[in-house]
């Protein structure tokens, strides 16, 4: 899987491409603690840009779930956006999608984020 | 009947060769990629569970795979000879949990439980074998659902 970053602002958007399963998992949590270490200085947003990923499994579930936390503590606003139908079933099935926030596209989330330091 | 088997080492790396075999068995039987999820989902979920879960130190059970496809129901059984070990019997993730209160671990079969239509465990001798079976449905349009 290839992640790619973009900066926005005070908004870092998270790329991942491909597919989020066991052996992916580990690189993109280690990807997305980075991101998250940098961006609780600037009491910023981090979004994850799902728009070209294909696939997720139970362990890419645990690697949001636990950046979401980790976001939540630092006071880091955090959000997923444009996921396609294979990972939005598997988000919705398994209740994810009513803990973490998921915007229907990067409009939509960027709008949504905030873009004041707090 | 089509049918088509794999045995792999419970080691994670093999995890791409079993992904690589289901999307084969799915393209040679021609059927919709939209609905490959469940048994892609389900195939990893299991096997990983094998792995992590169903392997004592220092021993790698077999893991065998098969695929087989009866008019449009398809049923996937993933075998191993490791310990005796139902994944079904663990209770369900609270979905309802909040975001700090929801359990880390215990989505995948879950996932699997809800994507196929009937999930099922035996020990057969000194083997577990969990069978999942769904049907196809022909027609284009929405990803498989329930």
């Amino acid at each position: 899987m290839n992640v790619r970053f973009e900066r926005l602002a005070l908004t870092t958007l998270v790329i991942p491409e491909g597919r989020l399963d066991f052996g992916a998992a580990a690189a993109f949590q280690r990807h997305i603690e980075e991101v998250l270490a940098g961006a609780a200085t600037a009491s910023a947003a981090v979004i994850i840009d799902c728009s070209a990923l294909d696939y997720v499994s139970s362990a890419g579930l645990r690697v949001f779930l636990l950046a979401a936390r980790a976001a939540q503590r630092a006071g880091t606003s955090f959000a997923l956006c444009a996921l396609k139908p294979a990972v939005r079933e598997v988000f919705e099935l398994s209740g994810f999608s009513r803990i973490i926030c998921v915007h229907t596209d990067r409009a939509t989330a960027l709008a949504s984020a905030p873009r004041e330091p707090a | 009947m089509t049918e088509q088997r794999l045995a792999v080492p419970s080691d994670a790396a093999q995890l791409p060769a079993l992904t690589r075999f289901l999307q084969e068995f799915w393209s040679a039987a021609r059927l919709p990629p939209a609905q490959a999820l469940p048994f892609e989902l389900a195939l990893e979920e299991v096997f990983m569970n094998v792995v992590l879960h169903g392997s004592p130190a220092g021993t790698a059970p077999r893991v065998e795979v098969s695929l087989s496809m009866r008019d449009l129901k398809l049923t996937m059984t993933v075998e191993d000879d490791g310990p005796e070990f139902d994944p079904l019997a663990a209770p369900p993730p609270d979905v309802t949990a909040s975001l700090t209160a929801r359990p880390v671990g215990g989505q995948g079969v879950f996932l699997v439980r809800q994507m196929m239509d009937a999930v099922s465990y035996q020990r057969v001798g000194a083997r577990n074998q969990l069978r999942m079976t769904k049907e196809i449905t022909r027609s284009s349009g929405n990803p498989s659902r329930g």
